[in-house]
């Protein structure tokens, strides 16, 4: 042929590759002839533009017989793969619930990383959103809220920024209803759902005019209160309701997108806050309660705005020196809320999603040798095809239809299983990120699930579909019924085993680590006994008990006659309680005897402020002087109580009863009068802090939480204390009432949660794989039937064939620990952020694990092997 | 492959380009390239089938049992190694007759309404 007959035919037999392999192979060579002759006739009648005729009819041709030649192989393949499973329903059962699994728990983790991590921020703009905090780490101050003042400058003073707003959160008594209702209430800038792109869902949002001094009170509603309080009803738009002695008017409703920092009921605008709104409050540059968000200007990268507002940082150091010493070393720290949002997150869930996806690969290798022990039994089926012409390739195809159709219908499983799951795991991914709300099963989600369930047939069907092409030589060989296995066959069955053991042992050592991890958190000694003790949450309505003694009496009135309620033994008022996220107070101070040095940061400490009664209640050792008694009054000296890191902190060996310290420049001193033990306030997984504390007769608290000693359980008097609560002042509601033991049980939920989940991930990776031990070693065993009979017949005893099949059973167990080992040294340190007080190589964790394994692998090897042990030689001799 | 089922009503229905295949089997065993041109002679040119179409026929007629590939070869001179023989099975010249008939019924209908004037000469 010349040199444009070969380009021609290149060109056709490239054209060829649409149709499937096996048209290809029957009537291939035949078309190339026919079509080579056509060329010539076509050339010789119509010259160049009859051969380009041709080509255009013939191209034409295979497009429109390609499509069908396939489908039609398919709808065969799947056909006959569906029959095939109708026959054998303990392998399709089987293989269908152990891909369900795998697949199912990748679709349901992938749903949250996908909500959580990979989604863009459900505001507009959200790229372009950040949070600032300001810092002085020098003075112990880490992401500190802004005052008035600070928020104004900063507003007028950036340039990078095209929104700045402010929030903090209050909560508020709501009347006008049919009972008073104590609501977390937003207190934001007139702009802040502009900002974050939120349009209201009806009604309208907030105007500048609405933040002006004086302006009428308006509130927004968020879509959850709306529902739960209102029942959705469209008409509260212009209700009005009363709160803090003001009439407040409904002007919106929230859509549902997920609310940070807080998920709040209500929102009003600065000056609807009494407050924020109070003149003594904007005048105080120091008095710092309130979180800035701001949106970035197009194009603006998150670190350029830092440096932009770190000029302006630097503006107010000079402006106001003594409100930012140099020593204190305070910048301003910028980060995009988009990170804020998932950094909790983030390393859990991978290791989650880690973990599901060893799930999977174990799913993958025990359907995997399902299938080559199902090639065994169809050896003479697959023969029998193959003397009747199905080409190899076709086999192969078959094979892998029949794999993609398992892994299809056990994708649509795990999908069931995700969608089961999906309020479980919103509830576990809230405790990491407010963004937990926008899981959902959606198309993203869907589409993962197929990827992983076409992944999952390739890796499970391929490997015996390879071995299938083995099979059809020696299946036709004589005496095929006891054909001995390929050795190509029985190498990737043990390499199978191997995996699974080693992957296994990988999924198990991570949730050993974890649950030991979560075991030493659970044995962390909290400083303060939380059995028996019931807490509450009380926030004094501020235009009520508008005056310190107000306040005063209000918690010394009701703790006096909780004190006396039977099954009481003590009571107490505290501005916080242990174990539960509370942002940090801290406050500097001067120490009697040391002058401060102009530049140099004051000593800080965490201030707060507590009833008489409240270390006896928590039964908080007291070390060293008193605790707080009757006679701390307001008229008496001020008196205070440190606890131990901070008496060793500031005083060092000397006793620090006694001392003094001033908050006010030394214009009055506060002595501490005792020293109580070190309290786990942020977490059990937290440093303690140096804490100061005042007592509430000389600090009074708006907002307090009640701590009650019971001689019973806590819950059970909560009803009667709720009613004397009721009898000193009908409208005052308690919020969050549990018991402490409650509190701690939410300050460790989110490790215990993972370590659940991963123990479930393990737990299941064990079964699955030890199940495909057994099965496999069944197979094995029911092989060799002929072999395990002649050596019974020739003298081996059946313990020693027992220990035959366990040694080779258990060896590549061993094999597949040793790997598995060698793995979690490299892996672990993965999970070192969410260790608790363990190494990521923790000893008895490794060895623990691999007592385990090599247990319920020895377990599930020894059933098959007792069937050997038992195998009569006479049966098994006889040729079938 | 599956073997094609004995009914003749349960075949999917014949398509014109299947049953011009069918015709031109009728008279003679042919190989691929001359059923083509067959076809093309018979009708003027009008049908003219491209490889691609033709062997997707011819697949599904052999796995009909329409046709089968003879076994016996011409005189060495005229063979051509890589063609592939066909012959009408009597199922294939069943099913011929069978849709000829009908397309003959159909056309006295056609003629009985003044369709069609005389019958063309061949």
């Amino acid at each position: 042929m010349d040199a444009t007959d070969s380009r021609a035919t290149r060109f056709y037999r490239a054209l060829l590759r649409l149709l499937p392999f096996d048209f290809r192979g029957d009537f291939g060579p035949e078309m190339e002839t026919v079509f080579h002759e056509q060329r010539k006739e076509a050339a010789r009648r119509g010259g160049a533009a009859g051969v380009l005729r041709l080509w255009w009819e013939t191209i034409v041709g295979i497009f429109k017989t390609a499509p069908g030649e396939h489908v039609a192989m398919f709808t065969q393949d799947a056909g006959f793969a569906l029959r095939m499973m109708r026959k054998n329903p303990g392998y399709t059962l089987a293989a269908v619930l152990t891909l369900g699994l795998g697949i199912g728990a990748n679709s349901a983790i992938f749903s949250v990383v996908n909500a959580v991590l990979l989604k863009p921020l459900p505001y507009e703009n959200g790229e372009r959103l950040v949070t600032l905090q300001q810092q002085a780490p020098r003075a112990g101050m880490l992401r500190q809220p802004f005052s008035v003042a600070e928020i104004n400058d900063y507003r007028a003073q950036s340039h990078s920024l095209d929104g700045l707003v402010e929030y903090h959160n209050m909560n508020f008594i709501l009347l006008g209803r049919s009972e008073p209702e104590r609501v977390e209430t937003g207190v934001v800038s007139w702009n802040y759902f502009d900002v974050f792109g939120v349009k209201p869902l009806f009604g309208r949002s907030f105007r500048a005019d609405d933040e002006q001094p004086g302006a009428p009170a308006v509130l927004m509603l968020s879509y959850e209160y709306w529902i739960r309080s209102f029942g959705g009803d469209p008409t509260v738009v212009n209700k009005k309701f009363t709160m803090n002695d003001r009439v407040h008017t409904v002007v919106g409703v929230l859509p549902p997108v997920p609310q940070y920092p807080d998920e709040n009921d209500v929102y009003m605008p600065t000056t609807a806050c009494p407050f924020r709104s109070r003149p003594a409050f904007i005048a105080n540059r120091q008095a710092r309660m309130m979180q800035v968000f701001g949106r970035m200007k197009p194009g603006m990268s998150v670190s350029q705005s830092g440096a932009d507002l770190n000029a302006v940082a630097a503006n107010l150091q000079r402006a106001y020196p003594n409100d930012y010493p140099p020593a204190i070393d305070y910048s301003i720290r910028t980060a995009s809320l988009e990170e804020e949002l998932t950094h909790n997150a983030r390393p859990t869930m991978l290791v989650l999603l880690g973990a599901a996806g060893f799930v999977l690969l174990i799913a993958c290798a025990n359907v995997a040798n399902l299938n080559l022990a199902r090639m065994v039994r169809r050896e003479r089926e697959l023969a029998v095809r193959a003397a009747l012409g199905a080409g190899r390739v076709r086999m192969f195809r078959q094979l892998l239809t029949e794999s993609s159709l398992l892994a299809v219908i056990g994708g649509g499983l795990g999908l069931l299983f995700s969608w089961g799951a999906l309020n479980l795991l919103v509830n576990f991914a809230t405790r990491f990120t407010p963004r937990a709300r926008e899981i959902h099963l959606d198309s993203t989600v869907l589409l993962f699930t197929l990827a992983v369930a076409v992944l999952t047939s390739v890796l499970s069907g391929t490997a015996p579909a390879l071995a299938a092409r083995d099979t059809v030589v020696d299946g036709l060989k004589e005496g095929s019924a006891q054909s001995t296995i390929g050795i190509g066959r029985r190498r990737m069955r043990s390499l199978l085993i191997v995996a699974q053991v080693a992957v296994s042992f990988l999924l198990l050592i991570g949730a050993g680590l974890m649950l030991r991890s979560f075991q030493k958190l659970q044995h962390v000694d909290p400083g303060f006994q939380p059995e028996n003790v019931l807490t509450m949450q009380i926030g004094l309505d501020f235009t009520k008990y508008n005056t310190n003694d107000k306040q005063r009496a209000f918690f010394e009135n009701f703790l006096e006659r909780v004190r006396a309620q039977s099954g009481v033994k003590s009571a107490a008022a505290s501005m916080m309680i242990p174990l539960t996220n509370n942002m940090q107070m801290p406050g500097d101070f001067q120490i009697e005897g040391q002058t401060p040095v102009p530049g140099q940061a004051l000593p800080v400490a965490d201030f707060r402020v507590v009833s008489e009664g409240y270390f006896d209640t928590l039964h908080i050792p007291v070390l060293d002087g008193r605790a707080f008694t009757r006679i701390d009054r307001p008229e008496s000296p001020l008196v205070a109580v440190v606890n131990h890191a901070a008496a060793r902190h500031f005083w060092g060996e000397q006793d620090a009863v006694g001392k003094r310290f001033s908050l006010d420049s030394g214009k009055t001193w506060t002595q501490i009068v005792g020293v109580v033990g070190n309290v786990k306030q942020y977490g059990l997984d937290k440093d303690t802090v140096d804490e100061i504390y005042m007592p509430l007769a000389q600090s009074p608290l708006l907002d307090a939480i009640v701590v009650v000693k019971t001689s019973v359980e806590p819950m059970s008097v909560a009803r009667g204390i709720i009613e004397l609560l009721y009898a000193v002042d009908p409208n005052q509601p308690a919020a969050r009432v549990r018991s402490m033991e409650q509190v701690r049980a939410e300050s460790v939920a989110a490790p215990r949660l993972t370590s659940n989940l991963l123990s479930l991930f393990a737990l299941l990776a064990l079964t699955i794989a030890a199940t495909g031990i057994g099965g496999v070693m069944a197979l094995a065993v029911g092989q060799r039937r002929h072999e395990i009979g002649v050596r019974m017949a020739i003298g081996a005893r059946p313990v020693e064939i027992l220990r035959m099949v366990l040694g080779q059973g258990m060896a590549l167990a061993l094999l597949g620990i040793v790997l598995g080992l060698l793995g979690a040294f490299a892996l672990t340190r993965l999970l070192q952020r969410l260790l608790f007080e363990v190494g990521p190589t923790d000893p008895l964790t490794f060895v623990g694990v691999a007592i385990v394994l090599s247990a319920a692998t020895l377990v599930a090897c020894y059933v098959p092997a007792r069937r050997a042990a038992r195998v009569d030689p006479i049966i098994a001799l006889r040729v079938e | 492959m599956s073997v094609g089922p004995n009914n003749l009503d349960s075949h999917e229905p014949l398509t014109p380009a299947m049953f011009h295949v069918l015709l031109a089997l009728a008279g003679e065993d042919l190989h691929g390239y001359a059923i083509l041109k067959e076809v093309e002679l018979r009708t003027s040119g009008k049908v003219k089938l491209s490889t691609g179409t033709l062997y997707g026929i011819i697949k599904r007629l052999l796995a009909d049992g329409l046709i089968i590939e003879r076994r016996s070869r011409p005189a060495e001179a005229n063979d051509d190694e890589r063609r592939r023989y066909y012959r009408l099975t009597t199922q294939g010249r069943e099913v011929a007759t069978a849709e000829a008939e009908r397309m003959d019924e159909l056309l006295s209908v056609a003629r009985a309404r003044n369709l069609l004037k005389r019958p063309r000469p061949a």
